[in-house]
């Protein structure tokens, strides 16, 4: 036999039995495959080979949830068409409703180039400002939708975490329903988080409301003078889902507040921004330096959103989407230049 | 169960036992036949610890969920002597961190570059059963539902996937250390 042709059948059944075992044997399965090994030390080596790079892959799991609710399939198509599928859904989605939750990264001026940018999609950044002018962060895994009408602004909490900085509105009230619990603002900010057992609701500024949806009662306790209780800053709720009820009000210090809130990314917003200024803002905050080989390098414009605390991801971006190559010069240390076109 | 390297552990108290009261009733909920959960979490947690000290992962919770459900499924698989249909999913809600903190992935995501690039060089089918079994722990039967395809189809597409993913870690001389 052809021993070329024996290595490839060889690789080509170590992946079909890798997978099969992964989905469990059947008892002639398994003996089949002891027949397998048996009969080659190569047919051993190949299966062992592929049955650590299918556990390899593991490494990926959880990869970016935070965008999509329901699996993609598409999540790692080549970049050209995952960038154009990304941006439909929001379109189509800001005509009936907002559709929040996806990273988002604007580039202009720049050739469309070549291989994938795992980095971009890596880079989330999960902060919008609505046509109201309040600004809602996501952490990580949440998903909101929205809708604003003239009379009202509601917004739902599928899943996940979010906090809302209220624009001030007292014609419309800000609504956000999670799990059955409705909280209510009118110029605050505040913090939501669903989680399957409970919604936690913590105030970091003015006042909300707490109720049952479906009811439209308070769950904070019967009215004080005709006036329904309400949440002030620094004070945080846990109401509790099925059956709905507030199981703990309690006061949080401005330290805790921090601590809550820590999750939300610190944002490097830039808009036809020179590289030299982008790269000021990440030196500042951040034990990495990041240098530019020449000064014309500096005056490249670029738009881009990115947490400050996210150099790999922007270095990644430069070198998949911009054309520089990064060098690490140190540890501490990395050098953006024009690569070298061949 | 904390690891020695005081970064390791300070990584795991951070990142991977807050997920543990989750991941136990899940697996109560999920796997109500399997008796020993604490021995499979440990094991996951070893899985898990291993898996870190060569290399990043995206996601801790969601790489502990999976790997737990394919412990779980194993040893399912060796109580019954025979293959438990269809309680392999994992809601990817639940899979899904959901809690404060920076993810790994935006801090060390550089090793993964090569895994991604990986699959997103594979052809459609393959890349996209991968990216289902793989990225949202999905089984193969849900794979198999979620894109219109039989199981066999799935497990095929999916050994070319792997085939040529190893073959791809060849060439970018990428050490399989697990």
């Amino acid at each position: 036999m052809n021993p070329k042709t024996t290595a490839a059948t060889a690789t080509r059944d170590a992946a079909l039995w890798t997978l099969r075992c992964d989905r469990g044997l059947s008892a002639s399965e398994q003996d089949e495959l002891s027949q397998w090994l048996a009969g080659d030390p190569r047919h051993r080596d190949a299966f062992g080979e592929h049955r650590r790079g299918w556990d390899e892959l593991d490494r990926l799991a959880g990869l970016q949830t935070s965008v999509q609710a329901v699996p993609d399939p598409d999540l790692l198509a080549p970049a050209r068409n995952r960038r154009l599928r990304r941006f439909v859904p929001i379109a189509l989605g800001l005509a009936a409703a907002v559709v929040l939750g996806l990273g988002f990264l604007r580039s202009r001026a720049v050739p469309d180039s070549g291989p994938a940018t795992a980095a971009a999609a890596l880079a989330l950044i999960e902060r919008r400002t609505l046509s109201d002018g309040s600004v809602l962060e996501l952490n990580r895994g949440a998903v909101v939708t929205g809708r604003f009408t003239a009379q009202e602004r509601r917004v739902a909490l599928e899943r996940g975490e979010a906090h809302f900085k209220v624009a001030h509105d007292a014609a419309r009230p800000f609504m956000v329903e999670a799990g059955g619990v409705t909280v209510r603002a009118v110029g605050t900010a505040f913090t939501v988080q669903l989680d399957p057992t409970r919604v936690r609701v913590l105030v970091t500024e003015g006042k909300v409301r707490v109720d049952d949806s479906a009811k439209g009662q308070s769950l904070l306790g019967a009215a004080v003078d005709g006036e329904p209780p309400v949440l002030s800053a620094g004070q945080s709720a846990v109401v509790t889902l099925a059956p709905t009820a507030v199981s703990h009000i309690g006061k949080i210090s401005a330290t805790e507040i921090a601590t809550q809130l820590a999750w939300q990314p610190r944002l490097l917003d830039f808009t036809d921004a020179p590289l030299a200024e982008i790269v000021g803002a990440f030196n500042r905050g951040n034990p990495v330096r990041l240098v530019l080989a020449d000064a014309a390098l500096g005056e490249m414009r670029l738009s881009a959103t990115f947490r400050s605390d996210n150099v790999e991801g922007f270095v990644h971006l430069m070198e998949s989407d911009f054309g520089l190559h990064a060098e690490r010069t140190g540890d501490r240390q990395i050098v953006l230049r024009r690569a070298v076109r061949p | 169960m904390p690891p020695p390297d005081p970064e390791l552990a300070l990584w795991f108290a951070q990142e991977v036992q807050p997920h543990e009261a989750a991941l136990r009733g899940w697996m109560a909920a999920r796997f109500p036949a399997v008796r020993d959960v604490d021995d499979l979490v440990q094991e996951a947690y070893s899985r898990l610890i291993r898996t870190r000290r060569t290399g990043s992962i995206a996601c801790a919770r969601a790489f502990l969920f999976v790997t737990a459900r394919n412990l779980a499924l194993n040893h399912l698989r060796h109580q019954q002597h025979e293959r438990p249909a269809g309680v392999a999913e994992i809601d990817p809600s639940i899979v899904a961190d959901e809690r404060p903190g920076v993810p790994e992935s935006l801090a060390r995501a550089e090793d993964l570059q090569v895994l991604v690039r990986a699959i997103e060089a594979l052809p459609e089918r393959c890349r996209q059963v991968v990216t289902l079994r793989k990225i949202y722990g999905l089984s193969q039967k849900e794979t198999a539902e979620r894109l219109g395809i039989t199981e066999p189809t799935v497990e095929a597409q999916g050994a070319i996937g792997l085939r040529k993913c190893i073959e791809y870690f060849r060439r970018q001389g990428y050490r399989l250390n697990l």
